[in-house]
Formats: structure tokens, C-alpha cells, sequence
């Protein structure tokens, strides 16, 4: 197989630097959140080590092959994802009262988090499919579809955040498009009437988060505590910080689930107003960074793909970042490559694969 | 290929460029939003919200200090502290707090009270918070929950003190009780340094040397994770305990007191003479000062509160009675003193006397005939003293009686103390807006009429005649302590002044109270002892004024609470008196024949009590 040489030279250091110092900030702080846990168990920090080589592992084999490759396989990807789904349905784990893991062996992985991306693939390519028919009302009840089946198994699981999520991809990309105003209009109007439906569908404890957030002084010790110690860990952190594994709330584990939900309430404790500046910096600069690559793309598949993997990132922040300081209701978004959790930092490194893809292949011309 | 490239034609990357800027523009907007949220946070708020972190971690633990004893005076403990045992449940550690809870049911009898708390708390969301079922459980059930521990996960047991009255209703009024302090009292400046849930005294020693007794609190800093559970002491400050409180009561004596009352309302005091301490005070009926200890039950609060015979109320101090026959004495110093008559002076008695139009009578209707000061005290002739009376007037009666210590507080150390009424025209003005009559003044002169005293003040006025001629003011304490028993104060006797009698005039009266015990015809013949050492006054007095000219019925016919009230004071021996005990007999009738075998019981019972003692010490 003969490899063109401008894939190597045109490949994308710039992404992976900057993915690759989110994803170390993220083990410092997961070492710090660890600290003070009882020994025995293998450290959160170390596991989360093995995903991000694991995802490096798949970044590359998902930046090898073209992109255009994979999206002439996307209703594949998307059918072996919705059966992953499926299997969580029948057969997945039982956590904290809700069923979103699938045994694999000695791990467990999340499908709903396949599914960000899969979505992501499948509309640039149905979109890319239909570009120049225009989208008409079949269109939409197609898109319905596609996002409906995933989107109702998530809801079940339940996990209403991840299935909001993929709306919010779908709409993006539809956004991005530029879809007719009618379609829009549908389209909202479309959720509106699903919303009520997930009321009934949802757990109580996440209906009292959403009325929580709604008025958070509603149940100060229940489910608002989390919010207030969340907002008293980042505010206490200050301009300087309490210092690295300095942090009280974090330490006597005040803060709740430090390691996933709440991981940028631990940094911004211990290294204050200055370490969030910096990481926010950073992840400013890779959504950037990735609207830049969805600028120079070669081609409207490729930018689309590039588009929705971008957008992936950027509401994964908006919506994490937005919740630990108390302006979003807590959903369980963890926050992209700094968050623990193996699937998703799998499913992001692979993101960043496509990325890369798009950005490496930007001058070479179709086959 | 050209399919292919047909799908591209709407692809205009000119128009998608434009699109992304304005993207770019929407996401750092967003950015800036978040950024901006964080700088409030941190850095606007930065301050308050690390205050806040803080005292999530760091808790201040109150230690509570052991309230100091009470003594008597022979050192034998009056109150102590006890462990009482209150149950609560951790729902954290409990997991299923409702199955818990039946199974303590199951080992002991929690009450429907119980259940509902404990259900109550399943709703609350600090679940690591200990929740109090029950208080002050008995030790078979504190047996059969600890036996059990490991069936009932998250169930603790607190070990909380309280106060233990030894001698349960015999010293209530004296020793008082404790309560936790209320709102009210939490607002005074005598409280100043206390915090709500701490306990304070509410009556008796309890309350007016509650500053003595109270203890300082300690503390502890104490580092807490998110479960409340202690990770670190940062600093702790011992408590230090409550002075102990050494008492003049002796109470032995005291019991002698109680017993000799049996089951009348009224109250008995004595009172060394050569010091003003009192060695005991009783108020009957009593309550338990015990009942108090963790917090009074409504039904039982109910019923102290409303029984017609005042258990709460200390009649000793807060009684106020017309003194009868008892005040004759002071009538005589004072006419005595003012040199009006001489111990000589004889007076005719024929059973009446008139002043004005009314027609008073001599308690012995046929009269006692010519009689000497000294035989009208030991018959406690009525006329003589009306005689004295209207030579004397309201005003110089009120003087002495002033002198003597009526008419305000003595001061004991015990909250509630009355100040009694001794009249005077311009009183009797003041308060009525009449003139002052002279029958009035009859009236007065045997200690009938507006006049009132407390028991406390009238025995105090005896122990002037037997000291010859001190006021001393009574005392109930007499040191405080540390608990190792290093004297922090002491109280020696104070006297409060030397009553202007001359020691002659009050060798007289002395003799003529030998008289009224020792000789024939005396009034107070129930306390004649064959050692013959015991001087007194019995006294009656009028509850409602009986009209003065008509015959008394006899006492049963009187439905009691207008039965008159029957007193004896007495001191002893003769010479150099060590004892002076004050009985009254609430609605007992007449005093000789009711309150001087009281008194009689309890001055024997003195004199046993020093004989036993003195054997002992040689």
C-alpha cells in the first residue's frame, strides 16, 4: 500500500498538543481528587492513563484510513451502535439507579457515548447525501428517525443529559447546513412534544435536579447540595488557589463525584481564577482549532464531520463547565479529555482521530 | 466519479466560511460567559464562598462542663451528677432506619413519639446527623440495646448528664432544679455568657448560685469530612466544672423537720441564733425536683401548678402571714424600750376592751384579771397588749417592727423571697386614701390585722431575742469549693445590725418566753421538756376577720381554707440558745396545741442529733 508522504507532513501536531495537555492536566487532577481515598483500590488516575493510550491507540487507527471511507460506512457504524444500545437495554449494568454499561470482558463500556460520535458521522454523511435536493418534510421525519431511536433507548436508560446531547449535535449539524426555516421550525416544535414525554420517563431523582435547577434553594441539603458545594469548592479556590492537593472541598470530599461530573470544580479550587484561565484558554483554542479545520476541509462531508466532532467538544465544555458553576442543571456531561471515564475518553480520542483525518487529508485530492 | 462531484455543487465554501465566523464569534461569546461566571465566583465572591469552606470543614464541639455539688453542711452530697442515657440513630449507618426502629421497639418500649421522630428524619437529607429517639432510658433497656448493638447498626448511645436530688422532695424548695434556659432568660443580662440548650437553674440554690454551680464550657475544633466524621482534633479546650456549693442545712435535721410535719401544709425553718445560719427548711406539700431533670411532662407540670396547695411555692420565704400572738413580743420591746411601761407595769383584763364603739376581746373570755408584762406573754393575754397598742401607735409599732427586720427581704440567698407589710398611716393612706383608724392599731398589737410577715423574718426576729439583740441576716451557704475542696469563698455570719433593745428589756422578754413554755398556764407548755430549756410563742392567726365580738365556732365546723393558720416560734436552751426553729401549720387552728408538738419533735430531735454527735466526736 502506498502511502502518500503529504499525510505525514501535513499531520495535525497542533491538535494532538493540545489534546494531549488537556488529557494531562486531567490525570494531575484526578491524582489530587484521588489522593485522599481509601488505599488498596488501583488509583482513578492510573486507569485513566490506560484509556488515554487505549484512545491514542484508536485515534491513530481512526485517522489512518480516510475519512471518506468511514462515511461511506456510517449507517453500519450507526446500526452496530444502536444494537450496542440495544444490548444495554436487555443485558447492560445497573449503576446509581440507572442501566448504561455494557460488560466487555474485564471492562464496561458506554454506548451512549459511541453514539455522540455515530451521530455525528451518520448526519454528514445523510446530509452530504442530500445537500442538493434540498430538505423537504421526508427529510425531516428521516432525521427524526436516526436521532428518535438512540435518542428515546438513551432517555430509558435513563440518562437524559447524553440524550439531550445528541439533539443538540443534530441541531447544530442541521444549523450548520442550512436547513430551511420550516425544517427548523419542525424540528423544535418536534422536541417540545418529546420533552413532556421524557418527563414520564425519567427517573424522580433527575426530575428533582431539573426542579432543582429550576430553583436551586428549593432542597438546599438534597439534591441542590451538590451545586452549592460545587460553587463553594471553585468559589473558595479564589484568584490563586488553595495549591495542588491543597483543595478542603475536594479533600474531605465535600465535592461530589470529584473524578467525573465535577473534575474542573477540583481544579479550579486548588489552582484558582489563574489555572482556569489557562485551561480555558486551552480548550478555547481547540474548538478553534477545530473550526479551523472545518474551514480548510477539502470537501462538504469532511467539513461536516469535522463540524459536528467540533461541536461534540464545545457543548461537552459548555454544558459540564456550565453546570459545576451553577448556571446549567446537572445532566452528567463530563467534561471532554479532562472528566475520568473510559468510554468517553475513547470515544473523544477517536473524535480527535476524525479530526485529524480531515485536517491531514485537506490537500490530497479525491481518488 | 461525476455523481460525485454533482453532490459538491451546493457546496459554496465561500458561504460556509462566513458561517464559521460567525460561529467563532458565538463559541468565545460562550467562553467569555463561562469566564465571566468564574471571575464572580472566584474572585467577587472568592472571600465569602472560602469562608464557607471552611466552616464545611471545621466544626467548634461544645464540651459541656459537669455542674459543681450541692453539700450539706456536713459534707453529705444533696445533688450529684448522673448519667442518663438518651438513644439516637444514625440513618446514614442505620441504611434502613424504619426496620431499625421496630426492632429497638421490639427490645424496648419507645412510644409512638419515637416512631414518628424516627420516620421524620428519614425525610431530612443530612443523613450522617444523629437523630434523638428517645431520652433518658432506664438501664434494663439501656441493657437490652447494648446487648443488641450489633442487630441495630447506626444506634448510639449518648451518655448525658443530669442532676440527681438526692433526697428528692425533702429540699425542693431549697435546692431548686434545672431546666434548659428559655428564650426569655436568654435575653437578660444575668445570662449573658449562656447559649440556648444550655441548662440552667430555674429555683432554689439552683438559680441564685447558678454562676457558682454553672462550670465553664470546652470546646473542640474539630476537623469534619463530608460524612461529619471527626478526621482531626485541631485544638481542644478542657471544660472546667462547677464549683461545688457547701450548705449551712444539715440534713439529718432537715429530715427530722419533714417527718415531724407528716402530712400538713405549712413550713418549719431553723436557724442557728449565734449566726443566722439555717441548718433547715422545709415547705410542705413539696414536689420531686427530679421530675425536672430531662424536661417535665405537660400532665405532671399541670398538676404541680394547679393543686390549690402550691407545691412549687416556698412557703418559708414566699409565704406572707399575719403573725399573731408571735408579734406580742415585738410589741413589748417596744413599749419596753420607748420606756412606756416597766417590766412592773400591771394591767387589768377583764376579757374586753373598748376602743371607740368596737369591742375587742382577750382570746380568755372571762379574762385574766391583773397581769404583769411577764404573765401576759406566758398567757398571751390579748388586753394587755391592745393596751400597749394605743400607747405606742401605728407608727412607733412600725418602727420597731423595722428595726426587728419586717417589711423587707432578709436576703437569703434563694430567688422568691417576699417582703412581708408592716403598716403605717401614711401606707394605709397611700394604698386606701383613708385616714389610719385607731381600732386598726388594736389589731396590729396582737399581730392581727394588715400586718404580714414571712416565716424567715419572724424567726430571725426570735433569734434577736435569743442572741440578745443582733439581726443577723440568714444564710443558706456556707462556702464554695472547687471539686478537689479548695475553698474558693466563704460566707461568714453578717450582722445586719444591733437592734436597739437594751440587753436588760431583752432579758426580760427571754424570760417571760421561758415563762410561756416552762411555767403554768404558759401557751406553749407542748415543748416543756424536763431539762426545761426551751423558750416561745405560739401564735394563731386570723385568716378571715372574725368579728371580734362574737364566740369562734368550733374548728371543724370552719371549712379549711378559712381555718386560722397556727404558729409557734421557739429557741432553746435558755441559756446561750443554739436553736431557733419558726413552725407554722397552714389552716391548722390554734397554735399551742397544733404547731408547738411540730416544734416539739424537731427541738428534741436537735438535741438527740448534737448528743449522737457529740458521743461520736468524743
Amino acid at each position: 500500500m502506498k502511502v502518500d508522504r503529504r499525510l505525514f507532513s501535513n499531520f495535525d501536531w497542533v491538535l494532538l498538543g493540545l489534546v494531549l495537555l488537556i488529557s494531562g492536566i486531567g490525570i494531575l487532577n484526578l491524582y489530587s481528587s484521588g489522593y485522599n481515598l481509601c488505599a488498596g483500590r488501583e488509583p482513578l488516575y492510573m486507569k485513566q492513563i490506560l484509556w488515554i493510550l487505549l484512545g491514542l491507540i484508536m485515534m491513530i487507527i481512526v485517522f489512518s484510513m480516510d475519512y471518506r471511507i468511514i462515511i461511506r460506512h456510517a449507517y453500519i457504524i450507526y446500526a452496530v451502535s444502536l444494537l450496542l444500545l440495544l444490548l444495554v437495554f436487555f443485558y447492560g449494568n445497573m449503576t446509581h439507579g440507572s442501566q448504561r454499561w455494557l460488560a466487555l470482558g474485564g471492562f464496561s463500556f458506554q454506548p451512549s457515548e459511541l453514539m455522540k460520535l455515530t451521530i455525528v458521522i451518520v448526519l454528514a454523511r445523510y446530509f452530504n447525501d442530500n445537500i442538493d435536493k434540498g430538505y423537504n418534510f421526508g427529510n425531516l421525519v428521516t432525521l427524526l428517525v436516526i436521532l428518535g431511536i438512540p435518542f428515546l433507548l438513551i432517555v430509558k436508560q435513563p440518562d437524559l443529559g447524553t440524550a439531550i446531547f445528541l439533539v443538540i449535535l443534530v441541531f447544530c449539524m442541521a444549523v450548520f447546513v442550512g436547513v430551511g426555516r420550516k425544517f427548523l421550525v419542525c424540528f423544535i416544535s418536534g422536541s417540545m412534544i418529546l420533552t413532556p414525554l421524557c418527563w414520564f420517563l425519567i427517573k424522580d431523582y433527575q426530575r428533582e435536579r431539573i426542579l432543582t435547577f429550576l430553583n436551586p434553594e428549593r432542597d438546599p441539603l438534597g439534591a441542590g447540595y451538590h451545586i452549592i458545594q460545587s460553587i463553594i469548592a471553585i468559589g473558595s479556590g479564589g484568584i490563586w488557589g488553595k495549591g495542588f492537593l491543597q483543595g478542603t472541598q475536594t479533600q474531605l470530599r465535600f465535592l461530589p463525584e470529584q473524578q467525573t461530573d465535577f473534575a474542573f470544580s477540583v481544579f479550579a479550587e486548588e489552582w484558582g481564577f489563574l489555572g482556569v484561565f489557562v485551561l480555558m484558554f486551552i480548550f478555547l483554542a481547540l474548538v478553534l482549532w477545530g473550526l479551523k479545520i472545518v474551514r480548510h476541509s477539502r470537501d462538504f462531508p469532511g467539513a461536516l464531520m469535522a463540524f459536528g466532532v467540533t461541536m461534540f467538544v464545545f457543548w461537552g465544555i459548555l454544558i459540564n463547565i456550565g453546570m459545576v458553576i451553577g448556571i446549567l442543571p446537572v445532566v452528567g456531561i463530563p467534561l471532554p479529555f479532562f472528566s475520568y471515564g473510559g468510554s468517553s475518553m475513547i470515544i473523544l480520542m477517536m473524535g480527535a482521530g476524525l479530526l485529524m483525518n480531515v485536517s491531514m487529508r485537506r490537500f490530497i485530492l479525491q481518488p | 466519479m461525476s455523481g460525485k462531484q454533482d453532490r459538491l455543487t451546493n457546496y459554496d465554501p465561500v458561504k460556509f466560511r462566513k458561517k464559521i465566523q460567525v460561529i467563532i464569534w458565538l463559541v468565545s461569546l460562550a467562553f467569555f460567559l463561562l469566564i465571566a461566571r468564574i471571575w464572580y465566583l472566584q474572585v467577587v465572591r472568592g472571600d465569602d464562598l472560602r469562608k464557607r469552606s471552611e466552616n464545611n470543614r471545621v466544626r467548634i464541639q461544645e464540651i459541656k462542663p459537669l455542674r459543681g455539688l450541692i453539700m450539706d453542711t456536713h459534707g453529705n452530697i444533696l445533688v450529684d451528677n448522673q448519667s442518663s442515657f438518651d438513644i439516637s440513630i444514625i440513618p446514614e449507618d442505620a441504611k434502613d432506619v424504619e426496620d431499625v426502629i421496630n426492632k429497638l421497639t421490639k427490645l424496648c418500649d419507645l412510644g409512638e413519639e419515637a416512631i414518628s421522630c424516627g420516620k421524620a428524619s428519614l425525610k431530612s437529607g443530612r443523613s450522617f446527623v444523629p437523630v434523638r429517639i428517645c431520652k433518658n432510658i432506664d438501664r434494663d433497656k439501656l441493657a437490652a440495646v447494648e446487648t443488641n448493638s450489633l442487630d441495630l447498626p447506626g444506634v448510639v448511645v449518648d451518655v448525658v448528664p443530669v442532676r440527681e436530688y438526692i433526697y428528692g422532695e425533702m429540699m425542693a424548695h431549697i435546692l431548686g432544679y434545672v431546666g434548659n434556659i428559655s428564650s426569655s432568660e436568654l435575653g437578660k443580662d444575668v445570662y449573658s455568657g449562656y447559649r440556648s440548650n444550655d441548662i440552667v437553674g430555674k429555683y432554689g440554690i439552683e438559680k441564685s448560685l447558678g454562676r457558682y454551680l454553672k462550670g465553664e464550657s470546652g470546646g473542640e475544633q474539630v476537623e469534619v469530612d463530608v460524612a461529619g466524621r471527626r478526621l482531626n482534633v485541631l485544638g481542644e479546650v478542657k471544660p472546667v466544672s462547677g464549683y461545688n456549693v457547701v450548705l449551712n442545712i444539715d440534713a439529718d435535721l432537715q429530715k427530722i423537720c419533714r417527718d415531724a410535719f407528716q402530712k400538713k401544709a405549712g413550713t418549719a425553718i431553723v436557724m442557728d441564733p449565734r449566726t443566722g445560719s439555717v441548718m433547715a427548711m422545709v415547705s410542705k406539700p413539696s414536689f420531686d425536683p427530679n421530675l425536672f431533670n430531662r424536661g417535665i411532662s405537660g400532665d405532671k407540670w399541670e398538676k404541680l401548678t394547679e393543686d390549690s396547695l402550691c407545691p412549687l411555692q416556698n412557703r418559708a420565704i414566699s409565704g406572707q402571714y399575719p403573725p399573731g400572738s408571735t408579734y406580742k413580743l415585738i410589741v413589748a420591746a417596744a413599749a419596753l424600750e420607748e420606756g412606756l411601761i416597766t417590766e412592773n407595769t400591771e394591767i387589768f383584763c377583764d376579757g374586753t376592751y373598748q376602743m371607740g364603739n368596737r369591742t375587742f376581746r382577750c382570746w380568755k373570755k372571762r379574762g385574766h384579771g391583773m397581769v404583769s408584762l411577764h404573765r401576759a406573754i406566758v398567757e398571751s393575754c390579748d388586753v394587755y397588749f391592745y393596751h400597749l397598742g394605743e400607747m405606742l401607735g401605728v407608727d412607733k409599732l412600725a418602727e420597731y417592727a423595722g428595726k426587728f427586720g419586717f417589711g423587707y427581704k432578709t436576703g437569703i440567698s434563694l430567688p422568691g423571697e417576699k417582703k412581708g407589710l408592716v403598716p403605717t398611716k401614711e401606707w394605709k393612706m397611700r394604698k386606701y386614701g383613708e385616714p389610719w383608724q385607731k381600732g386598726e392599731t388594736t389589731s396590729l398589737s396582737i399581730g392581727q390585722g394588715f400586718t404580714l410577715v414571712t416565716p424567715l423574718q419572724l424567726l430571725r426576729a426570735y433569734c434577736v431575742i435569743a442572741n440578745g439583740g443582733i439581726l443577723y441576716k440568714p444564710r443558706l451557704v456556707k462556702k464554695i469549693e472547687t471539686t478537689d475542696g479548695q475553698v474558693i469563698e466563704t460566707f461568714p455570719p453578717e450582722k445586719e445590725r444591733i437592734v436597739s433593745v437594751s440587753k436588760k428589756n431583752i432579758d426580760i422578754l427571754r424570760y417571760a418566753l421561758w415563762g410561756a413554755v416552762n411555767e403554768p398556764h404558759g401557751t406553749g407548755w407542748a415543748l416543756k421538756r424536763k431539762e426545761k430549756d426551751v423558750c416561745g410563742k405560739t401564735g394563731t392567726a386570723q385568716v378571715v376577720g372574725m368579728p371580734q365580738d362574737e364566740e369562734k365556732p368550733d374548728i371543724k365546723e370552719i371549712p379549711y381554707k378559712y381555718r386560722d393558720h397556727a404558729l409557734f416560734v421557739c429557741f432553746a436552751p435558755y441559756k446561750d440558745p443554739t436553736i431557733a426553729t419558726l413552725v407554722i401549720v397552714e389552716h391548722g387552728g390554734h397554735g399551742g396545741s397544733v404547731s408547738a408538738p411540730i416544734a416539739r419533735r424537731i427541738v428534741d430531735g436537735y438535741f438527740n442529733l448534737e448528743q449522737k454527735r457529740g458521743k461520736r466526736e468524743g
